[in-house]
């Protein structure tokens, strides 16, 4: 009900125990707890005929579980007449039936209890301390200490000799086969191996791995393999690819030696296992399609796909799976990119081991994996009519290996302090204070197939550019076209200078032309340093390089006059008069004899075979006109002839002039014919 | 008219401040904001080997070493004086590299290591770098930072995965000297190994372990000085 605190008090007196006869009482000392606890477990009748148990008992029982002085007080006024009494009336039947259980788990706590109290005085250290029992020392007996080592020595010792009891055998074994002495050893080969490809021992095997992994490669397939002592010889001649495994490890000693048919050709004393899937050749194709004929192809990797014959030296064996890896890794990379292109207008087409791009409207760009095990070819190989576009292939090897290269090679921070795995850009972003739009065209990156699509475009173009210059020059032969293609230049931009001379005339009649091919535009700088931008179609510079040529045949007669004596009156590179031109504009010049009495009028058209050059010889009004052979072209209609049944004004009669047929002229070439017509008509009195 | 004025969604996307960003990288826990550490030092009669021993073990075989050559600054921000409780004194350092002088400076604020666990195999504290210009001297001064002490460090830095590690040696310095005569301060070098990385990958600790203990006994890295 109310919460009253009840203290329980320990009357301090102890019984008096004895008087001295002096006075002093000695007092009864209160019983320790080991008394205590062994006064209450003589009354538990541990037995288990606890027949009749008075509550009394019960109660005193309870109460002096705590061992409580309290109950000895009660008890122990009572001495032993009392105990006697609650001895025997203790084993009375229980009051009810989990009284044993009880008792013996009171007696339990109580045990606990004295032990957990027991273990926090000890703690205390100040009134119980728990020392160890010190073991004595046992004295090392000597005797016994040498045989612990001798055993110990000896087991080591046991596992030398057995070694080197195998490597005596197969020396022995080695000596004993003079006949081929020119087959190195097992263990010099795997020294050589060890030289050139990584190896690990594995348990009782040693295998190697042939990844590029250590180069920067993230590719998930593993590149190992397993080096074997090699097996008889007749296992091998005959066997396909997968053999039987060979049972024994390679060190064991019991394996023999292989005997070669004097046949085929003597291989190592080692035989490596690659995994299956790198077996065989493989060579990524990259092919260059205009509708169905190819215009350029290259192979990377080993160009014939012969197979590589079974007991070929392990090094090729290796390197042929190692770049059966490299074409896979490639290929999945480029078809991983080309899933994921969409800045082109037709996306690429995966199609199997094959990636279709179009460069350009009608050109293919075809790359494809062919992996052939055995020699049996999964694609039939393309018949290598043209020439390999070496480009071609070192670039796409060297595009993978700069991705492994970034992957490995990280620029290190300077200071040394800043953090690692920031580019140096990145590094710079924050003090120069780069906008969000600068940071992301910076992490902005061509895949592999980008770049190659890029070189490829280029390639094409640069194809197109070169059978155009080359078909212009062989047509034209009146100025000479000469091209000089510069012999170093970019993936994707090259260099062509285009000179127009006329032969004879060089040092005052060049035209030249710098044309610079890029990936799918042109771009070409005249002679008066306008710089033209051209697409990729192939009519737009055979087209530009008429209209120079016409444009160079004025300006190099302007410079011919010059020596000749003769006057221009007036010169123009795009003329707005006359038929209009379907290519470009015709140039004109107007030239006066040096005493005056004979002009030149010329028109250069870039049409070739239509109107080409039309060279008029004009008279002065009032003037025999003279016909200097039958240079005359009397078709074409006279200009100057006034019409007098017009009545309108009369224009007056000013110069005439007379078309000249240029065929009938003497001379090498335009310049040369013009030079002697001006020789002649200036020559007139 | 659409074209000059930006649309909707992308004046939203111009709102979005710094500040914004920021938190929300906070956040979620991509700022490398916890640097582990581990040091040790060695003789310089003994430095060759341990080079050597590192140029084995780190990335970057084909290439040498690559040395640094370091100027590094002390600042130390002073609570007010004035007031009741002073803050502890802010400590920052400032790096800047002398045979790369393209690279823009180092600002870096380092807090005190973590009191934690013992089965921690390395220091950890966390570590503000920022790349700033060479006005932030200026900067500091203003802020009202003191310019406590300089030193200049030499030495290589290998790197293996995202672990870097740092053998140098401190040098006096001097603003008259040029940098032919520097000053050695102890016959010793220092060896670090540090990662900063994000608060919760402890798995660092491990791989860092697993180094040290591939350059005993040459040098035992210790988590404390």
């Amino acid at each position: 009900m109310s919460g009253v605190n009840v203290s329980v008090e320990v009357p301090l007196e102890n019984q008096v125990f004895e008087i001295t006869y002096d006075g002093q009482e000695i007092q009864q000392p209160p019983l320790s707890m080991s008394e205590n606890l062994s006064r209450l477990a003589q009354r538990i009748d541990f037995v288990g005929k606890d027949d009749e148990v008075g509550g009394r008992n019960n109660s005193g029982v309870a109460a002096s579980a705590a061992g409580e002085p309290m109950d000895e007080s009660s008890t122990s006024g009572g001495g032993t007449t009392q105990g006697n009494s609650e001895e025997q009336t203790f084993k009375t039947a229980p009051a009810w039936p989990w009284e044993s259980a009880r008792n013996k788990l009171q007696t339990a706590l109580t045990e606990l209890s004295v032990l957990g109290d027991i273990i926090s005085i000890a703690q205390q250290k100040k009134y119980l301390v728990l020392d160890p029992v010190s073991a004595e020392p046992s004295d090392p007996k000597a005797g016994a200490v040498l045989i612990y080592k001798k055993r110990g020595l000896a087991a080591a010792a046991q596992v030398l000799i057995s070694g080197s009891e195998r490597l005596r055998t197969s020396m022995n074994e080695a000596k004993s086969k003079t006949s081929i002495s020119s087959l190195p050893d097992f263990h010099i080969q795997l020294l050589r191996l060890r030289q050139n490809w990584r190896l690990r021992k594995v348990g009782n095997s040693i295998l190697g791995d042939l990844s590029y992994r250590t180069a920067g490669s993230r590719f998930p397939q593993t590149g190992i393999f397993e080096v074997k002592k090699a097996e008889d010889a007749p296992d091998e001649t005959d066997s396909v690819a997968d053999e039987p495994p060979a049972p024994s490890s390679s060190g064991a000693a019991s394996s023999s030696q292989h005997q070669q048919p004097p046949s085929t050709k003597p291989s190592s004393a080692l035989k490596v296992i690659v995994p299956n899937e790198l077996q065989g050749i493989a060579y990524i194709e990259v092919v260059i399609q205009k509708d169905q004929e190819t215009l350029s192809f290259a192979n990377i990797g080993l160009p014939s796909p012969s197979p590589a014959p079974l007991d070929a030296y392990w090094q090729q064996r290796l390197e042929a799976a190692q770049n059966v890896l490299f074409c896979k890794e490639l290929f999945s990379v480029l078809a991983r990119e080309a899933v994921a292109l969409h800045s082109l207008p037709i996306p690429p087409l995966v199609v199997g081991s094959q990636i279709t791009v179009t460069l350009f409207p009608g050109i293919l760009l075809i790359i494809s994996l062919c992996h052939s095990i055995n020699g049996k070819t999964s694609t039939p190989p393309v018949t290598p009519k043209l020439d390999h576009n070496h480009v071609l292939e070192h670039s796409l090897h060297q595009l993978l290996r700069e991705v492994h290269r970034s992957n490995s090679c990280i620029p290190l921070p300077h200071p040394a302090s800043a953090p690692i795995g920031v580019s140096r850009k990145r590094r710079l972003a924050g003090p120069c204070a780069y906008d969000r739009q600068t940071l992301l065209t910076m992490t902005k990156k061509d895949g592999i197939l980008e770049e190659i699509i890029k070189q490829s475009q280029h390639v094409v173009l640069r194809l197109r550019t070169m059978v155009v210059i080359d078909a212009l020059s062989r047509d034209i032969k009146d100025p000479l076209i000469v091209a000089h293609w510069a012999s170093l230049n970019a993936v994707t931009h090259t260099c062509v200078r285009l000179t127009l001379v006329s032969s004879g005339y060089d040092m005052g009649a060049r035209t030249p032309l710098m044309i610079h091919v890029k990936e799918k535009s042109l771009k070409a700088i005249l002679r008066d340093g306008k710089a033209i931008h051209l697409s990729y179609e192939p009519q737009e510079i055979r087209d530009l390089i008429l209209a120079q040529i016409a444009i160079h045949q004025v300006m190099a007669l302007q410079t011919l006059s010059k020596c000749m004596g003769w006057t221009v009156l007036s010169s123009n590179t795009h003329l707005g008069v006359g038929t209009c031109e379907t290519i470009g504009n015709a140039a004109g010049c107007l030239l006066s004899s040096p005493n005056g009495k004979r002009q030149l009028a010329i028109r250069s058209s870039p049409q070739l075979y239509h109107c080409g050059i039309q060279v008029f010889i004009g008279y002065p009004p009032n003037s025999v006109v003279e016909g200097i052979g039958e240079i005359f072209d009397d078709q074409t209609s006279d200009l100057n002839q006034p019409s007098l049944d017009d009545g309108t004004t009369d224009f007056g009669s000013g110069i005439v002039y007379k078309s000249v047929k240029l065929d009938r002229l003497e001379g090498k070439h335009f310049l040369n014919k013009i030079e002697m017509l001006m020789a002649v008509l200036g020559d007139l009195e | 008219m659409d074209s000059l004025e930006p649309s909707a969604k992308q004046q939203e996307l111009q709102s979005l401040s710094a500040l914004d960003t920021l938190t929300s990288a906070m956040k979620s826990n991509i700022i490398p904001n916890q640097e582990y550490l581990l040091q040790g030092s060695i003789f310089d009669n003994s430095v060759d080997v341990l080079l050597h021993r590192l140029r084995g073990l780190c990335d970057n075989v084909d290439s040498g070493p690559e040395t640094f050559h370091d100027h590094e600054a002390c600042f130390v921000l002073y609570g007010n004086p004035g007031t009741g409780q002073q803050p502890p004194p802010l400590t920052l350092r400032v790096r800047r590299a002398l045979d790369d002088t393209s690279a823009p400076w180092h600002l870096r604020y380092m807090g005190q290591a973590e009191i934690g666990d013992k089965n921690r195999p390395t220091m950890i504290r966390s570590t503000l770098d920022v790349a700033v210009g060479s006005d932030i001297l200026e900067f500091l001064k203003e802020l009202g930072c003191r310019r406590e002490f300089d030193f200049i460090t030499k030495g290589f830095l290998f790197r293996k995965g995202r672990l870097k590690i740092i053998v140098g040696k401190v040098y006096r310095y001097e603003s008259g000297k040029s940098s032919q005569e520097l000053e050695p301060v102890t016959q010793s070098h220092y060896v670090e190994m540090s990662v900063v990385a994000p608060t919760g990958q402890d798995t660092v600790g491990d791989d860092m372990k697993t180094l040290a203990e591939q350059l005993k006994p040459l040098i035992f890295l210790k988590k404390e000085k």
